[in-house]
C-alpha cells in the first residue's frame, strides 16, 4: 500500500527511463557520427562545394603587323535564380531585363516561372557597363558572372580565313577551329563553399587552379592588303553578277600569304545569320576547272622536256580533233603560224595542245603533280581541298588534250597561285604560309619556322615563262587590263567551264587571271578568280581588272619600286 | 601515523560541513550549478558560432546577457525560503495566467510562426509561456506537496485541483498555438502527480484521457497536414529532402559530419553555411555536433543527465513532499524538453519547436531554465544531509 505510492520509488523509475533515453541518444550518435558519418560527410561537401570554371582568355589572331583580327574581350553573363526573385516582383525583374538586355520579355518570364531552378542564364555577351547597369537596379535573384566574348573588329575582314568560335568559346571554323588548341588556353577551376543562402561561406578555403590564358596567333596577312582585296573584289563580283570571287596575294619569295580574300563575305559577329557558303574560306575550299591559267604547266613540262622552245613556231587552226572531240580556240581564226610565246599570250587551247602532244601524258601529269596539283598545297589553311587530278593512266583521249588547257581537273585557287608564285620564284615553289608565328607562355614572339622551298622547274624554263606571261599582258595579249602603269607584269587569264552541280554539267564560267610583279624580279604574286559572272565571262575582262587593283595597292603597300627595265620585245607570230 | 589517519580523513568533512553552513553552498548544490553552468557556456559558444557571418547579429551577446540574468536569478531564487515563495505562489500564478492572456491581445506577437511572444520594446521581448512554467510549476507544488494532516499522498481533490490549475495554462497556450509547450506542461503535471504519490488508477484514468484525446483528434480530423508531415519525415527523411524533410536531412547531415571530434568551433562549414534552419535555437544541438563531433555531443548529454540525475537525487531527499514534487516537476521539465529537442535534432522524433534547456538562444528560455535550477537548489538548501537517512529510515 505504502510502497505504492512510494515517491522515491518512481523518482528511480524517472531515473531509469531518463538513463535509457539518454543511452538511446548516446547510441543514435555513434550511429550518425560514427558508422554513418563519412556518407554525411559527403553529402555535405556535396551541397556546399561548388566547382565553378574560370574561363581562360583567349588569344587574339592578328595580322603581320599586330592588329587584331580576332580578339577576346571581356563581357558579363546575366543569369536569374528563379527561386530568389520576390514573386511580386517577377513583373517588374521580367521587363527590366527584358529591356535592358533586348530580349522577348515572354523568354524571361519563362526562365523566372521555373522557380525550382537556381540558375538560368539569360545572356552571354553582355557589355560590362550594361551588365553593371542591370545590377544597379538591385534586383533580388539576378546576377552576372565574368566571361569572355569573342571579336571580330573587321566585321567579315579575312572571315573565311579566321572563322569563329561557338557560343562555348571553342573554335568551329577556320583559324579559330584549326589553332583552338594554341588560342584556347587552359579554363582554372575554382571550387568555393557556398552556404544555404548561396553566398560564399566565411573562412572556407577554396581550391583555385588559375587558368592559363591562350597564345596570340599572328598571320602573315597583311589588315590593309586583305581589306583593299576584299572590297576590290566585292565591288568586281557585285558589278560582274558573279556567284562569288576569291583573291589571293602572295610573297614570291616566302611563300607568305598577304591576303586571302573571299566574297561575299559574312560578318564574324553575326556569323550565325548568314549561309554556310559565305563563311567558307573559298580561296582553299572551292575546287573549279582552272582553264587557261593552266597552260604555263604544260609549257613547262613541254619545255623542260625539251621539245618546244618560246620561239618553237606551230601552224595553228581553230580547232582540233582529239580523239573522239573537235576542241576548239576561244575566237574562230583561220589556220595562222603563232610561236609559242604567242600561244600563251594569245591563249590558244589549239596550240597548246600541240605542244602538249609533243610529251607523254605521265610527264604532264608528274609535271602537275611537281607543281603541287592533286595534293594540298600544305599551307595549313584550314579547309583545303586537295582538287581533282585524275592520274594520267585514266585520262580519257580528249581529257589528255583538255587538261593542257585546265578542263578536265579541278584546283583551289591557293593551288594555283602556288604554281605562279612556282614560276615567279625563278622555279622554286615555296610552300605557302598563313601563320608567321604564335605567342608564347611569356606573349613573346615565337616565329613559326620558315616555309622549305622546292625546285620545280629550272631557272631557265621558269625566266622563259615569265616573259612569255609577260608578252600575255602586252598589247597583242589576252590580259592587257592587267598591266600597271610603270611596272612589269606578267600573267595568265583564264576563262574555263564551270562545272556546276546544280545543273550536273557546264553552267557558266571561272574567269581568272593570275600574274607576279615586277615579272623582271617577282616580288609578289596575285590571282584574282571570279566564279560564275553574269556580265562578260573572260578572264581578261573580268578578272584581270580586281588583279591590276589589288597589285598595285600591294606594290605600293610593300614599298616595292619599279625595277626601270622595259619588256623585250616578244615574237608572237613568225614574220612574215 | 595511525592516529593522524582518521583525523585527516574526517577533516575536510568537517570543513565541508562549515563551509555549507557559512557560504549557503553545498556539495549537492554544486553537482547542480556546475553543469547548469557548463552548459550554458557551451551555449553561448554555440549560438555565436550558429551566427557567426551574419552581418550586425547581436545574438551572442543577448544570449550572454540572458545568461547573466539567469545565474543572477538562478543564485536569488537558491536563498529564497521555499516557505516564504509559497505564500506568493497564487500571486505569482496569476501573473502568469495574465502574461498568457496577455499574449492572446494585440500585445501579442508572432515569431516563426507561434503566437508566443509579447514585445516591450526595441529588441526587447519575452515569451510569457516560460514564466507561467514556473508559476504552475510553484503552483502544483503548493497543491500536491501541501499535505494534511496525516495524508501521505494528495488526495482526489487535491489531484483534479492541480488538473485545472494546469488546464487553465495548457489551454491559453493552446490557443496560441504552440503545441510543443503545451505539451511541457502537460508532463510536467503528470509527472509532477507521479512524483506526489498519487494513486495509481489515476494514471489508468490518464492513460485512457489520452487515448481518447487521440482518438478524438483523429476522428474530428484535427491534425494538421503539417504534423502528419512531420511524422511521416521522421519515418523516412529522404522523402522530401528539400521540403518537409529539410530540417530533419540538414540536421542529420550537420551532425554526421562532426565525426569524432567535430570540425572544432566555429569550423563547422554546415554551420557557418547556415544550412540548419533555426540552428541557433531549436537546432544548437547539432552545432555540438558538427563542430564538437561526438565527444562534444556526448558531454552535452552528460552534462544534462548529471544535472537531471542531481535533480532527481534532490526530490528523493527532500524533506518536504513539497520539495519533492517541486524538485522532481523541474526534471520532468527539463528532461522532457531536453529529450524532444535532442531526439529531434537526431532524428528520431518529430520535428517540434522545443528548445534545448540552457543551450539554446532565448531570453526566456534561458532564464526560466535557470531559475528553475535555482528552484532545485532551494529545495536543497533545506535539506540537511544527517536527516536524509533520517527521513528515510523513517519512511
Amino acid at each position: 500500500m505504502l510502497r505504492l505510492g512510494n515517491p522515491v520509488r518512481r523518482l528511480r523509475a524517472a531515473m531509469l527511463v531518463m538513463a535509457i533515453v539518454l543511452s538511446l541518444f548516446a547510441g543514435r550518435l555513434v550511429q550518425l557520427q560514427g558508422l554513418d558519418s563519412k556518407v554525411l560527410q559527403a553529402k555535405a561537401v556535396q551541397q556546399r562545394v561548388q566547382p565553378e570554371i574560370l574561363p581562360a582568355r583567349r588569344g587574339a589572331i592578328t595580322d603581320a603587323e599586330g592588329h587584331e583580327l580576332a580578339v577576346t574581350v571581356e563581357a558579363r553573363e546575366v543569369y536569374v535564380d528563379p527561386k530568389d526573385v520576390d514573386p511580386a516582383k517577377r513583373e517588374l525583374v521580367a521587363t527590366t531585363l527584358a529591356r535592358e538586355l533586348n530580349k522577348p520579355k515572354q523568354d524571361i518570364d519563362a526562365a523566372l516561372a521555373k522557380v525550382t531552378q537556381r540558375y538560368i542564364p539569360l545572356a552571354r555577351d553582355v557589355e560590362p557597363l550594361r551588365a553593371k547597369r542591370i545590377m544597379g537596379f538591385k534586383l533580388r535573384g539576378v546576377g552576372t558572372k565574368e566571361t569572355y566574348r569573342r571579336l571580330y573588329p573587321g566585321k567579315s575582314l579575312a572571315g573565311g580565313l579566321l572563322g569563329f568560335t561557338g557560343v562555348d568559346g571553342r573554335g568551329l571554323e577556320g583559324l579559330e577551329s584549326a589553332y583552338n588548341d594554341v588560342l584556347a588556353g587552359r579554363d582554372g577551376k575554382q571550387s568555393i563553399e557556398l552556404g544555404a543562402n548561396r553566398q560564399r561561406i566565411p573562412m572556407t578555403r577554396s581550391q583555385r587552379e588559375a587558368p592559363v590564358p591562350g597564345r596570340d596567333v599572328r598571320l602573315t596577312i597583311d589588315r590593309d592588303l586583305q581589306w583593299a582585296a576584299e572590297q576590290t573584289l566585292a565591288r568586281r563580283v557585285n558589278d560582274t553578277g558573279a556567284r562569288s570571287g576569291s583573291v589571293i596575294v602572295m610573297d614570291v619569295l616566302t611563300g607568305r600569304i598577304l591576303a586571302m580574300a573571299n566574297a561575299p563575305q559574312a560578318d564574324l559577329n553575326d556569323w550565325q545569320s548568314a549561309p554556310a557558303e559565305d563563311r567558307a574560306n573559298r580561296a582553299v575550299s572551292e575546287i573549279f576547272e582552272p582553264g587557261s591559267t593552266n597552260k604555263v604547266i604544260t609549257a613547262a613540262a613541254a619545255m623542260e622536256a625539251g621539245v618546244v622552245t618560246p620561239d618553237t613556231v606551230f601552224r595553228v587552226p581553230d580547232h582540233i580533233q582529239c580523239a573522239d572531240r573537235q576542241l576548239k580556240d576561244a575566237h574562230p581564226h583561220a589556220p595562222e603560224s603563232m610561236t609559242f610565246t604567242g600561244v600563251l599570250a594569245e591563249s590558244s587551247n589549239v596550240g597548246t595542245i600541240m605542244a602538249a602532244e609533243k610529251i607523254s601524258s605521265q610527264r604532264l601529269y608528274d609535271m602537275f603533280r611537281s607543281f603541287g596539283f592533286g595534293a594540298s598545297s600544305g599551307s595549313r589553311v584550314p579547309g583545303e581541298q586537295d582538287g581533282l587530278l585524275p592520274r594520267w593512266e585514266t585520262w580519257s583521249g580528249s581529257q589528255r588534250c583538255t587538261i593542257a588547257y585546265g578542263q578536265g581537273i579541278s584546283v583551289t585557287a591557293l593551288q594555283m597561285a602556288s604554281v605562279y608564285q612556282t614560276i615567279a620564284n625563278g622555279g622554286v615553289r615555296v610552300t605557302p604560309t598563313i601563320v608567321a608565328g604564335t605567342t608564347d607562355a611569356h606573349g613573346a614572339f615565337v616565329p613559326a619556322p620558315a616555309a622549305k622551298g622546292t625546285r620545280v622547274i629550272s631557272e631557265t624554263t621558269a625566266r622563259s615563262i615569265a616573259l612569255m606571261l609577260e608578252a600575255a599582258v602586252g598589247h597583242e595579249g589576252t590580259g592587257e587590263e592587267a598591266s600597271i602603269e610603270g611596272y612589269r607584269v606578267a600573267g595568265k587569264t583564264g576563262t574555263a567551264m564551270r562545272y556546276d552541280e546544280k545543273c550536273a554539267g557546264y553552267c557558266g564560267y571561272t574567269a581568272t587571271f593570275v600574274g607576279f610583279a615586277p615579272a623582271d624580279q617577282p616580288r609578289l604574286m596575285a590571282l584574282a578568280v571570279i566564279q560564275d559572272p553574269k556580265k562578260d565571262h573572260y578572264g581578261g575582262a573580268v578578272a584581270a581588272p580586281v588583279f591590276k587593283d589589288v597589285m598595285t595597292f600591294a606594290l605600293k603597300n610593300r614599298k616595292i619600286p619599279p625595277t626601270g627595265t622595259k619588256a623585250p620585245a616578244m615574237v608572237l607570230r613568225p614574220a612574215g | 601515523m595511525t592516529t593522524l589517519g582518521p583525523l585527516s580523513v574526517r577533516l575536510p568533512s568537517a570543513r565541508a560541513t562549515r563551509r555549507r553552513a557559512s557560504a549557503g553552498v553545498s556539495l549537492p548544490a554544486l553537482g547542480l550549478v556546475l553543469p547548469a553552468v557548463a552548459l550554458s557556456a557551451i551555449g553561448l559558444l554555440l549560438v555565436w558560432s550558429a551566427t557567426r557571418g551574419r552581418p550586425g547579429s547581436t545574438l551572442p551577446e543577448r544570449q550572454a546577457v540572458s545568461v547573466g540574468i539567469g545565474l543572477v536569478l538562478m543564485w536569488a531564487v537558491s536563498r529564497i525560503d521555499l516557505r516564504l515563495l509559497r505564500a506568493y505562489v497564487p500571486l505569482f500564478y496569476l501573473l502568469g495566467l495574465a502574461g498568457l492572456v496577455a499574449v492572446l491581445t494585440p500585445l501579442g506577437r508572432t515569431i516563426n510562426g507561434s503566437h508566443a511572444w509579447i514585445v516591450l520594446g526595441d529588441g526587447l521581448q519575452f515569451q510569457p509561456s516560460e514564466f507561467a512554467k514556473a508559476a504552475t510549476l510553484l503552483a502544483l507544488a503548493t497543491i500536491l506537496g501541501e499535505l494534511r494532516d496525516g495524508e501521505r499522498r494528495p488526495g482526489a481533490g487535491a489531484v483534479l485541483l492541480a488538473l485545472v490549475v494546469a488546464a487553465v495554462p495548457v489551454g491559453l497556450i493552446a490557443l496560441q498555438p504552440d503545441h510543443g509547450t503545451a505539451l511541457v506542461f502537460l508532463v510536467l503535471t503528470f509527472g509532477m502527480i507521479a512524483v506526489s504519490g498519487a494513486p495509481k488508477r489515476w494514471f489508468a484514468a490518464f492513460a485512457a484521457a489520452g487515448a481518447a484525446g487521440v482518438l478524438l483528434v483523429w476522428r474530428l480530423d484535427l491534425i494538421r497536414p503539417y504534423q502528419l508531415q512531420r511524422l511521416m519525415v521522421l519515418a523516412d527523411p529522404d522523402a522530401d529532402p528539400m521540403g518537409m524533410g529539410y530540417n530533419a536531412t540538414q540536421s542529420r547531415i550537420a551532425i554526421g559530419s562532426g565525426g569524432l571530434l567535430g570540425k572544432g568551433l566555429f569550423h563547422g562549414e554546415q554551420t557557418a553555411g547556415h544550412f540548419v534552419p533555426e540552428q541557433h535555437t531549436d537546432f544548437i544541438f547539432t552545432v555540438a555536433g558538427e563542430e564538437l563531433g561526438f565527444v562534444g555531443g556526448a558531454c552535452v548529454i552528460l552534462l544534462m543527465l548529471a544535472l537531471l540525475w542531481r535533480g532527481l537525487w534532490i526530490a528523493a531527499r527532500s524533506p518536504s513532499p513539497f520539495g519533492t514534487v517541486l524538485a522532481g516537476g523541474v526534471v520532468c521539465w527539463l528532461a522532457f524538453q531536453t529529450f524532444v529537442n535532442v531526439g529531434m535534432t537526431m532524428g528520431l522524433l518529430p520535428v517540434a519547436g522545443l528548445p534545448l534547456p540552457f543551450v539554446s538562444y532565448g531570453g526566456s528560455a534561458t532564464i526560466s531554465s535557470l531559475a528553475a535550477v535555482g528552484l532545485l537548489a532551494a529545495v536543497n538548501r533545506r535539506t540537511r544531509t544527517p536527516r536524509i537517512g533520517q527521513s528515510r529510515r523513517g519512511a
